[in-house]
């Protein structure tokens, strides 16, 4: 099947061997957060009622209430979409060759960045917190040769077994490497 | 001070027109970056459609309203209860 993932800069016969996100437990968390924006305003609505009985009845109140629910919900949906973007552009891609870091910074600014396999020098995964630790999801840290130091996959689901993928991938590569320039 | 309700709608129009650009940047986003897929297409979908969904709830209660009737605000207003 092929893969709907365009790498940038392709090298001729390079695989995709990993596409990851932050873990799903992440989205959750938005999908939550808006769950309880969408309930607020009904809960203030209700206490206003409560107040206020004839808030409807108004001439000026009723108008601007609907004006207001309307921007309101609209507002939120989008900023949950935007949310939803966030999370779903921001990806790290490994390949037989590299590790690609793809991330979406607000809507005008998006930083790929990649680095050879061979030139990794250190993996470190690290997972801190209740959630990360049942849940399994943390960080894996890549110390590189090159000018980007320091390669972080924020949040991302079994970090311990990406590094041990990183590692067998970049031995191979480094193998590779020495044999192709020997 | 007297005014004419629909007053109330210029703020609302100008926000909708904020929400809309805001709205289309974001399709792009998705669409460009979005690697082309289901899930792309299918939230952008869904983003679309509940969008014209409260759309066309807020369409149907701002309809419902008189918005040619003139409204007195701040009028002899420590002497009487407010409208609402």
């Amino acid at each position: 099947m092929p893969s709907p993932y365009r790498l940038p800069n392709q090298i001729k016969g390079e695989k995709i061997i990993r596409i990851l996100r932050r873990d799903l437990f992440v989205l959750f968390k938005k999908i939550i957060f808006f769950c309880i924006l969408l309930l607020l305003p009904l809960l203030f609505f209700w206490i206003m009622l409560e107040m206020y009985p004839n808030l409807l009845q108004g001439q000026i109140s009723c108008p601007i209430v609907i004006l207001l629910g309307s921007a309101y919900y609209l507002f939120i949906w989008l900023f949950f979409f935007f949310s939803f973007i966030d999370y779903y552009l921001d990806v790290w891609l490994i390949t037989d060759e590299r590790i690609i870091d793809v991330q979406q910074r607000g809507f005008f600014s998006r930083i790929i960045a990649e680095q050879r396999l061979y030139r990794i020098q250190d993996v470190v995964s690290e997972a801190h917190g209740f959630f990360p630790t049942i849940l399994k999801y943390g960080e894996v840290h890549i110390q590189t040769a090159g000018a980007k130091q320091r390669f972080l996959f924020h949040q991302i689901p079994n970090p311990d077994k990406v590094r041990n993928i990183i590692i067998r991938l970049a031995e191979k590569s480094k193998a590779r490497h020495i044999a192709h320039n020997a | 001070m007297t005014f004419q309700l629909s007053i109330l709608l210029i703020p609302y129009l100008l926000f909708l027109l904020l929400w809309l650009i805001f709205s289309i940047v974001a399709i792009y986003h998705m669409m460009k970056f979005g690697f082309k897929n289901f899930t792309a297409f299918f939230t952008t979908f869904i983003f679309i459609g509940i969008s014209i969904l409260i759309l066309a709830a807020s369409y149907n209660f701002i309809n419902q309203i008189d918005w040619q009737i003139q409204i007195t605000v701040f009028e002899n207003m420590f002497n009487r209860k407010l409208p609402f």
